[in-house]
């Protein structure tokens, strides 16, 4: 985790430029096969058949969708590594490996990871997975191809950051001055620009730390609490059963007057 | 030879709460297994974890406390007198850890692959670690639990062999125990931003070891007294006695580290404030810790064999009430819901409780759990020595009644602090949508439509037809999602559109309903190109 390498792509989210058509949204759904959910898109939330949503906040529209993080909280709760991120980006999850704990879901800053509740054998953690096979075959993902107003760009985390850099300084006064997920839990690979407070939209802006490590400061210090643990007890063992030898034996020198 | 004889059963109230209880959790599992967990839980993705590990789990595992305690005590400090306790503690953390892997088979979505972090691994995971833990502590359990089946059997080598493992296996218990009951603290540490600040503290894994073992012995000695009661075999009382003052120590050591912890971050006062988690906090530490270090503390009511279980009693539910405030009370505020068990969820945690103590009963029957040397010592007439049980004469089932009791006041006491606290919570400030037009120029500044999209033609096809965005969709309010939401693709698979045979998909809204009716249309030429036209309207 602490050696995570640094990911390559990213999306920009310009909420300045969003105007609420749902191309994002409906794009995600035909990707990703999923059904139907809302009548009106901008009413919608994260389930498990909708991977990223649009949402009207403080009168602007804003996405929400996994920000798959640099250090992804998910991937370090995990216990049989179902979910995983990758060097290109992308954290995704693999049905067969997991075992439907819902650490993952209970753990997720951005309450993201969503699971198939009305399964009752083989439910499934859902979530975006930042169309990791379309990245892979070198295409732009599926809300970012869609969009007709560039207010969601696909791109090398380094450029869009730039880029997001560029817009904040070639046009005062209309962002707020904060790249949203720079810095947030480590970085991520969704990155947001705002013309007002990201509070305001509804985004945790509490998240300055990667969380994994928090969880990672205790389970490194097992091994040598498990050894010293075992050696000291061994100890106190050894000990404890040679001082009764010792009683025994002095006992039966001394005959059986002086114990009671 | 193991000799079962068994009786007509006697039809008894507790007999009879069994059956229905563990009918209606046969019930439940049915519904759990072919309907899900969101026809029987209460569980969503804003509320994960229920009772199901609030109590099943972080509670059954804590029963094993008993278990690595008392083993160490006796087989490491080498302290025998408590030789005679060792296997009803046993007993207690082997039921303890096979009811959470039970409990874990209704919670788990795959429960089927519960065994993949043994071959999966992820050492960054605090629940590969319980998983492992969860594991190998089973088995060293049911190592140290074997001899008495294995002597009931007669099978002699087994029995040496496991005899003469025992300090290994005992060093590793309390290793694995120690490791699972914090690491289980450890769990909550990655939401800081969901648990309560009553709760949530960096010495989490250290709160719930200490606690834990604390309810060791309370466990021990609630669990001893009962049984000394129902199976009319007797113990030494002064052991029990003496647990009660190492409970009351750790309890005290446990109030101290928890409450300067709680000073340094800063929190001590939101316990004093009129909210749901002030008063489920209060009531976790007076009434669970306190309360029992003061009684505890009292030779008078320590030496008394009702005070004494009362006190138990007391730590046993203070422990059960801080796991679910961890697990449940601490989580309400940032969830946004409010999380109530369902019945299904409720009765199927009543039916592995229940089912717990169907086997402990069971195994006291046919196994030689409490030791026979005491009986042969009561037999030589040492029973006049032990403290008499004046103190509390009564039958069995006033003890059973009064911890029964003690529990319903305890949850309907819960249930009406949640009720009031749901009611009296200040609403979460809403996310605000804004009220007006949403100003859009920004990026109207920016919108490129996609061009005119030539749609394949068919034999029969006229002419060349053009599928124009510009010309269907209203710039000032684009709803991208209105046709493509399964209608029409977003992303073409191939560069072509397929050719829209008899015209089915402009149909759609082209119904003469709707919009102009192209069907009925005679004038072809209004979508469809002349050849000659060619490409012009592009």
């Amino acid at each position: 985790m602490d050696t995570q390498t640094v990911a390559k792509k990213a999306l920009l989210f310009d909420s300045t430029r969003c105007i609420g058509c749902g191309a994002c949204y409906s794009a995600c759904k035909e990707r990703n096969q999923l059904p139907r959910t809302a009548v009106n898109f901008l009413s919608d939330n994260l389930s498990a058949d909708t991977f990223t949503v649009v949402n009207r906040r403080n009168n602007r529209y804003v996405r929400r969708m996994c920000m798959h993080c640099n250090e992804p909280t998910c991937v370090s709760v995990c216990p049989v590594g179902a979910l995983d991120k990758s060097s290109a980006g992308p954290v995704s999850y693999e049905a067969s490996k997991c075992m439907g704990c819902r650490y993952c879901v209970q753990a997720c800053p951005f309450s993201v990871p969503q699971y198939e509740w009305d399964d009752p054998i083989t439910p499934r953690v859902r979530k975006c997975d930042m169309c990791r096979d379309r990245i892979a075959a070198g295409v732009a993902t599926a809300c970012a191809t869609v969009c007709p107003t560039g207010a969601t760009r696909f791109g090398s985390r380094d450029e869009l950051i730039a880029e997001a850099q560029a817009r904040i300084r070639d046009n005062p006064g209309r962002y707020v001055d904060h790249i949203y997920g720079l810095a947030e839990v480590g970085g991520t690979s969704v990155l947001m620009l705002s013309d007002v407070p990201f509070e305001t939209l509804g985004y945790r802006t509490d998240l300055s730390q990667p969380l994994p490590h928090l969880t990672w400061n205790v389970l490194h210090k097992l091994p040598t609490v498990v050894s010293i643990g075992g050696v000291l007890m061994s100890g106190i063992w050894w000990i404890t059963k040679r001082r009764e030898d010792v009683r025994r034996a002095e006992r039966e020198e001394n005959g059986t007057s002086s114990s009671s | 030879m193991l000799k079962i004889a068994l009786p007509r059963p006697r039809i008894t109230f507790w007999r009879v709460i069994l059956v229905i209880v563990l009918a209606a959790g046969a019930y439940a599992t049915f519904l759990r297994f072919t309907k899900g967990l969101s026809a029987t839980t209460n569980l969503s993705a804003q509320f994960p974890w229920g009772v199901w590990i609030g109590f099943d789990v972080l509670c059954g595992v804590a029963l094993a406390a008993g278990g690595f305690t008392i083993s160490a005590v006796v087989y490491i400090f080498h302290i025998e007198k408590y030789h005679p306790i060792i296997r009803p503690t046993i007993l207690t953390a082997f039921l303890g850890y096979s009811l959470v892997i039970l409990g874990l088979m209704f919670d788990l979505g795959r429960p089927y692959n519960v065994w993949h972090p043994l071959i999966m691994w992820n050492p960054h995971s605090v629940m590969f670690e319980v998983g492992w833990c969860v594991t190998l502590y089973t088995t060293v359990l049911m190592l140290e639990f074997s001899p008495m089946v294995l002597e009931k059997l007669a099978w002699k080598q087994p029995y040496k062999i496991i005899k003469s493992i025992t300090i290994p296996l005992v060093i590793l218990g309390v290793l694995l125990s120690t490791m699972h009951q914090s690491s289980l603290g450890t769990l909550y540490l990655i939401v800081p931003h969901k648990l309560h600040a009553l709760w949530y503290s960096p010495l989490l894994p250290i709160f719930f070891f200490i606690s834990a073992i604390a309810l060791g012995c309370a466990m021990t000695i609630f669990e001893s007294y009962l049984s000394l009661r129902a199976f009319r075999k007797h113990l030494d009382f002064q052991l029990l006695t003496r647990l009660g003052a190492v409970a009351a120590v750790t309890l005290s050591v446990y109030l101290v580290i928890r409450l300067t912890d709680m000073q340094s971050r800063g929190v001590l006062s939101l316990a004093f404030q009129p909210t749901y988690e002030g008063r489920m906090f209060l009531a976790e530490m007076l009434l669970g810790v306190v309360a029992p270090i003061i009684m505890l503390f009292n030779p008078r009511i320590r030496n008394n064999e009702f005070g004494l279980f009362v006190a138990a009693l007391m730590v046993v539910l203070g422990f059960v009430m801080n796991r679910i405030n961890v697990a449940i009370t601490g989580m309400d505020q940032s969830s946004g819901v409010h999380y109530f068990p369902s019945w299904s969820e409720l009765s199927i945690t009543a039916s592995i409780v229940a089912f717990g103590f169907l086997l402990f009963g069971l195994a006291v029957k046919y196994l030689d759990v409490f030791p026979p040397e005491d009986m042969k010592k009561i037999a030589r007439g040492n029973r006049a020595q032990l403290p008499a049980l004046a103190a509390f004469r009564a039958p069995l089932w006033s003890a059973t009644t009064l911890a029964f009791v003690m529990c319903l006041i305890f949850m309907g006491g819960t249930v009406v602090l949640s009720y009031d606290g749901i009611r009296r919570r200040p609403a979460p400030a809403p996310l605000v949508e804004g009220s007006g037009v949403v100003d859009i120029s920004h990026g109207l500044a920016e919108l490129r439509m996609p061009e005119a999209i030539a749609i394949k033609m068919g034999p029969t096809s006229p002419g060349q037809c053009f599928f124009s965005h510009a010309r269907h969709v209203k710039r000032e309010n684009p709803n991208c999602s209105a046709c493509h939401s399964g209608l029409f693709r977003m992303l073409p698979t191939t560069p072509d559109i397929t050719p829209d045979r008899k015209m089915r998909n402009c149909g759609v809204c082209h119904d003469g309903v709707k919009a102009v009716g192209i069907l009925q249309e005679e004038r072809c030429d209004s979508c469809h190109l002349n050849k000659s036209a060619g490409l012009a309207r592009s």
